[in-house]
């Protein structure tokens, strides 16, 4: 079983320094000229995951060249040089190009793998479908398929197996879905029933079933204009296909008659029908309130909002509409006769109901103070008339912007660890991350 | 409770009451001011209250309603030339292509006497009574377009004189518009507001000198709106009740001679498109205070009775349409042939004209029954047999105009065949006049509330555990489950059914009694919440109409036996068809009204209909969509 695989080291051994590509004609040489020996000599399969071009630029060779002779180095250090320069996809292809053209025997490929997984953030692909499979193709072929039930029942290549799981694991934690690619690459490395090849079928079991389990989907892209993610964030947050957004004001710089530039902040807002039906409601003698800024996180971004609000309407002012008989043209409304609902038939919950009060109107913008608040107002009162009566109170806590602020300056201080990181994303494609206001502020607070 | 529109059909049939009918008017004024607030239980209903109880008013609905021999003549004599007129000088094509009644065509109906049909003789009009009325529909509704604008005109557009008007308006209206010289429209319904009056925005004020009300607003879907001269017009009124300032309805007649009053552009429409429907928008239209119909403010009651009143001859109509399409499509199915064989031989193609039949049979049976019901003397206010009358040929036009179509297959589909404009015309039916959705809540909450009236004392003393009515309840239910039939004297010994019927009375009586105890359990489960629960009562409603068209089948056909009419074993076999039909429906949708019944899906109907409404959209995945 083993003898091949010696075989194979010696004669690495004797041959480096030399070119891979000779190596391989070497290596083909001796074991087609031993026709005695049972067992033909594997060589590694391209596979149809890899990538088609392998351009790589001279330098790099020349580089990596160079960093074979030494043989305890660190995959990581392959990946900080190149990171100095940038931090791209192309590069990141670049280096595990490098890496499996160095070296036929592709020696340490766990290690270079490991390192990989952990730079994808870095080089903004651990989304990226394409580099895990690339990823995968590092690992030989065939050489970790078991191949007699001895090998089987036992963990065949344990660290290989380990490795690829690790790998998806984190395509798992980032809410990518392996492909047929990756199946086959699988089959080809650790065989039909591997551990590796079981973690697919989970994630392949699994994923689909989660994939549109969240009924207010994110996209994974937010929108870059903040008046269009204000857009998005206000009928997220209404949940009202009646309700109207406008915007009340584009953001814009202005230059005054003294020569001052004045930028002035955008205002969104959103308000439905009924909403407007409850503030021509409202009793002009009680005050509505603007409060905020609340929080709405939207993945890993952060946006305010503002509510106009009043106090629930007291006991004594409740009217209810009495019935008249003279409503309906057609049938009676109500029937006159004193019998109620039997308790066999009542399906309704006994539920304690708090009332909160009513919500008008909510509103975002990026200035959070009460003068662009009240021009807020004031372009409501256009379509709420009843809003030039009513006094309106300010409630409103100090601005987000320290909070940014500090929020800015400790993320880049430390990047936040790993697994956080990776917790984060387990749903594929689309998760819910909106979280209570308090419990933001203390997550916030920790970083 | 009296009430002014009895008192108008009552003054139609008996005519030696004539010069009662002033002194009688006055009373009745009298009496409505008393009465407030419209409720359904203050006329006697007639005869559908009594099947909520799971009783049977035999002495209503049999023997079946007959006209004497003078009338019968009259009305034959009516009804040939006006047979002759539709068959030969109106162009139905021609009216439905050009979406407008040619003026001629106007004219002879005019000459007819049909723009007048039921306005007394001392008006002008041909005075007829419901019955009579009833069988000149049938042959008018060969055209819908004429049978709508000859309905607009009388049937609602001008029924608030002849039921609420003063003797001065009368005289002053009615001979103008019973000659055709004037045409008449209702009113009602505006942008904003369909069933629900609180939301009618047209506005009477009063003018300064309190000489005149001005009128503001805008009207739609006013049928001859754009041509009527006299219009019955809704609007709200500010009344003092009890010192309090009050908006309430109060109805008008305006002419269009009063000025201020604009009509829209006709509307395109997919049927009876040669009659006129268009917005009417009233500007400071002035109206003298003598042309208030009736009280300032109770301008509701006398939409409601009119609205109720119009609905009975749908049936007569529908009938009459299909035993036309009948006539049409059996020439079609015999002289057609396929594989030697004509395709009135083929059992699918019979099945149609069984159901033809059938349809038409149950709605002539209950349309006369009807009309003969509010011809009788007397106060019964037969509304609900009205709106049941209504429902049940509304949807049965529909089903035999399309299976009429069907006999004739793509032919029918083509513009050369009057078909598809049966089909087209036939679509408003379940519309109009109330849609038929409105009018099953309308019946199945009328006997709702009689039959809770009645029962509220006993319900309550069964919740309190009274053991002894509980237990007699149960013995009640034990011996109709074991097949002891329920014995309503339709048949025996002072039976009213003839005996080659009696297994459909038997049947009738079986579901009649079972529909008594459904109403009594649903209202003990829900009480008067029982009006949020629509799909229940729609379920009533359905199994009330069939029983009062089980009844009309019967009484029907029970006197043609008796009496020898042509064909009448025919009708016994229509009769027993469609008792035994009616019997099992009946059957299954009162087990689907049982609680817990798993024939019930109505909690998932409206949990899919829930889902989907909240997205406003079908919300299943394309069946091609992936996941992975």
């Amino acid at each position: 079983m083993t003898c091949p695989r010696c075989l194979l080291q010696l004669q690495t051994l004797g041959l480096l320094g030399r070119s891979a590509a000779r190596c391989v004609g070497l290596l083909r040489t001796p074991s087609s000229g031993q026709p005695s020996e049972p067992q033909v000599l594997r060589h590694f399969h391209p596979s149809p995951g890899s990538a088609k071009s392998r351009s790589v630029p001279a330098e790099f060779d020349r580089e990596s060249h160079k960093k074979r002779n030494k043989s305890l180095i660190t995959h990581d250090d392959l990946f900080e040089q190149v990171a100095q320069e940038a931090k791209t996809k192309a590069m990141f292809n670049k280096v595990v190009d490098i890496f499996t053209k160095r070296d036929i025997r592709r020696r340490g490929h766990v290690e270079f793998i490991y390192a990989a997984l952990r730079k994808m953030p870095e080089f903004g692909v651990e989304r990226d479908l394409t580099v895990y499979n690339k990823l995968l193709d590092v690992f030989p072929k065939e050489v970790f398929v078991p191949r007699n039930f001895i090998q089987r029942m036992f963990n065949h290549y344990p660290r290989q197996q380990e490795c690829a799981v690790q790998l998806l694991e984190q395509m798992e934690n980032y809410g990518i879905m392996p492909n047929m690619t990756t199946k086959v690459l699988l089959v080809q490395i650790f065989g039909e029933k591997s551990h590796p090849m079981r973690k697919y079928q989970r994630i392949m079991y699994w994923f689909p079933k989660f994939k549109h389990i969240n009924p207010f989907p994110i996209p994974q892209k937010l929108p870059e204009d903040p008046v269009d993610l204000a857009r998005f964030c206000l009928n997220r947050i209404a949940n009202d296909l009646d309700a109207k957004v406008t915007v009340y004001q584009m953001a814009c710089t202005e230059v005054t008659e003294s020569g001052e530039e004045v930028t002035l902040p955008y205002i969104v807002g959103i308000q439905s029908p009924s909403q407007m039906e409850l503030l021509t409601k409202h009793n002009p003698s009680r005050p509505v309130f603007v409060e905020g800024p609340f929080p709405l996180w939207l993945r890993k971004k952060c946006v305010y909002y503002y509510i106009l609000r009043a106090d629930p309407p007291l006991p004594n002012e409740k009217v209810e509409e009495p019935y008249d008989p003279e409503r309906c043209l057609d049938y009676p409304l109500q029937l006159d006769f004193d019998l109620g609902r039997d308790l066999g038939d009542d399906e309704s919950f006994d539920v304690e109901d708090l009332d909160e009060g009513p919500v008008f109107a909510i509103c975002m913008t990026n200035q959070g103070d009460e003068a662009t608040l009240n021009q807020w107002i004031s372009g409501l009162q256009q379509s709420n008339p009843v809003l030039g009566q009513v006094p309106t109170l300010f409630r409103l806590d100090a601005g987000p912007q320290e909070l940014d602020m500090l929020a800015d300056i400790k993320s880049c201080h430390n990047h936040r660890p790993e697994s956080e990181l990776l917790k984060e994303d387990w749903l594929p494609e689309e998760e819910p991350e909106v979280m209570g206001d308090e419990e933001l502020r203390r997550s916030q607070r920790m970083k | 409770m009296m009430n002014i529109k009895r008192l108008a059909v009552f003054s139609k049939s008996v005519r030696f009451e004539k010069r009662l009918l002033t002194a009688r008017h006055a009373k009745i004024r009298e009496l409505e001011v008393q009465r407030r607030s419209f409720k359904t239980q203050s006329r006697t209903l007639a005869y559908a209250k009594d099947l909520f109880l799971g009783q049977i008013n035999k002495t209503e609905v049999f023997p079946y309603p007959e006209i004497g021999n003078e009338e019968l003549e009259e009305i034959n004599q009516l009804v040939a030339p006006v047979e002759k007129f539709f068959n030969e000088e109106v162009d139905s094509a021609k009216i439905d292509h050009e979406a407008k009644i040619p003026a001629e065509t106007l004219n002879g109906l005019k000459e007819l006497g049909l723009f007048g049909i039921m306005i007394p003789e001392e008006f002008g009009g041909l005075g007829l009574s419901n019955t009579m009325y009833a069988r000149l529909a049938e042959i008018i509704s060969l055209d819908g377009s004429i049978a709508v604008t000859l309905a607009a005109h009388q049937a609602i557009g001008l029924k608030g004189i002849l039921i609420a008007g003063s003797e001065a308006q009368k005289q002053k209206y009615l001979p103008k518009l019973a000659s055709g010289e004037h045409i008449a429209a209702f009113c009602l319904t505006e942008p904003g507001s369909g069933s629900d009056a609180a939301s009618i925005q047209t506005r009477a004020t009063l003018s300064e000198d309190r000489k005149h009300f001005l009128l503001n607003g805008t009207k739609i879907w006013i049928s001859n709106g754009g041509f009527a001269d006299i219009m019955t017009v809704f609007a709200r009124t500010e009344v003092t009740v009890d010192g309090v300032k009050k908006d309430k309805i109060s109805a008008f007649i305006v002419e269009r001679a009063f000025g201020g009053i604009t009509s829209g552009k006709p509307e395109d429409k997919l049927g009876i498109r040669g009659s006129n429907t268009c917005e009417v928008s009233f500007d400071n239209a002035p109206v003298p205070v003598e042309n208030v119909l009736g009280e300032i403010g109770g301008g509701f009651k006398i939409a409601m009775n009119i609205l109720n009143s119009g609905r009975f001859s749908m049936g007569s109509s529908s009938a009459g349409m299909i035993k036309k399409l009948i006539e049409l499509t059996s020439e079609y199915a015999a002289t057609r042939k396929q594989f030697n064989k004509s395709l009135s031989e083929f059992g699918m193609i019979q099945e149609k004209f069984a159901v033809m039949a059938l349809n038409a049979f149950v709605m002539e049976s209950m349309a006369y029954l009807t009309a003969g019901m509010m011809d009788r003397p007397g106060l019964a206010d037969s509304s609900v047999e009205a709106a049941m009358v209504k429902v049940f040929s509304s949807e049965g036009g529909w089903i035999c105009v399309s299976e009429a179509l069907q006999v004739l297959g793509g032919l029918g589909y083509t513009k050369n065949y009057p078909y598809e404009r049966y089909v087209r015309d036939c679509r408003i039916l379940p519309i109009f006049e109330g849609t038929n959705e409105i009018l099953r809540m309308y019946i199945a909450l009328t006997g709702m509330q009689y039959a809770g009236k009645v029962l509220t004392a006993q319900i309550k003393e069964m919740k309190k555990g009274n053991i002894g009515l509980a237990l007699g309840m149960m013995g009640k239910k034990l011996k109709s489950s074991f097949g002891v039939s329920v014995d309503l004297g339709l048949i025996g010994k002072d039976g009213v059914v003839h005996p080659s019927l009696a297994e459909s009375a038997k049947k009738l009586e079986q579901n009649v009694s079972l529909f008594g105890s459904t109403v009594e359990s649903l209202l003990y489960r829900f009480g008067k919440t029982i009006v949020d629960e629509q799909l229940i009562l729609k379920r009533v409603a359905d199994l009330v109409i069939n029983l009062y068209a089980m009844t009309a089948v019967l009484s029907r056909a029970s006197r043609s036996i008796s009496i020898g009419l042509r064909n009448h074993d025919y009708e016994v076999l229509l009769a027993n068809t469609f008792c035994a039909e009616a019997f099992f429906k009946n059957n299954y949708k009162m087990t689907q009204l049982q609680k817990h019944s798993p024939e019930n899906n109505d909690a998932n109907m409206k949990k899919i209909a829930k889902a989907l409404l909240e997205n406003r959209a079908y919300i299943c995945s394309h069946p091609l969509e992936r996941t992975y």
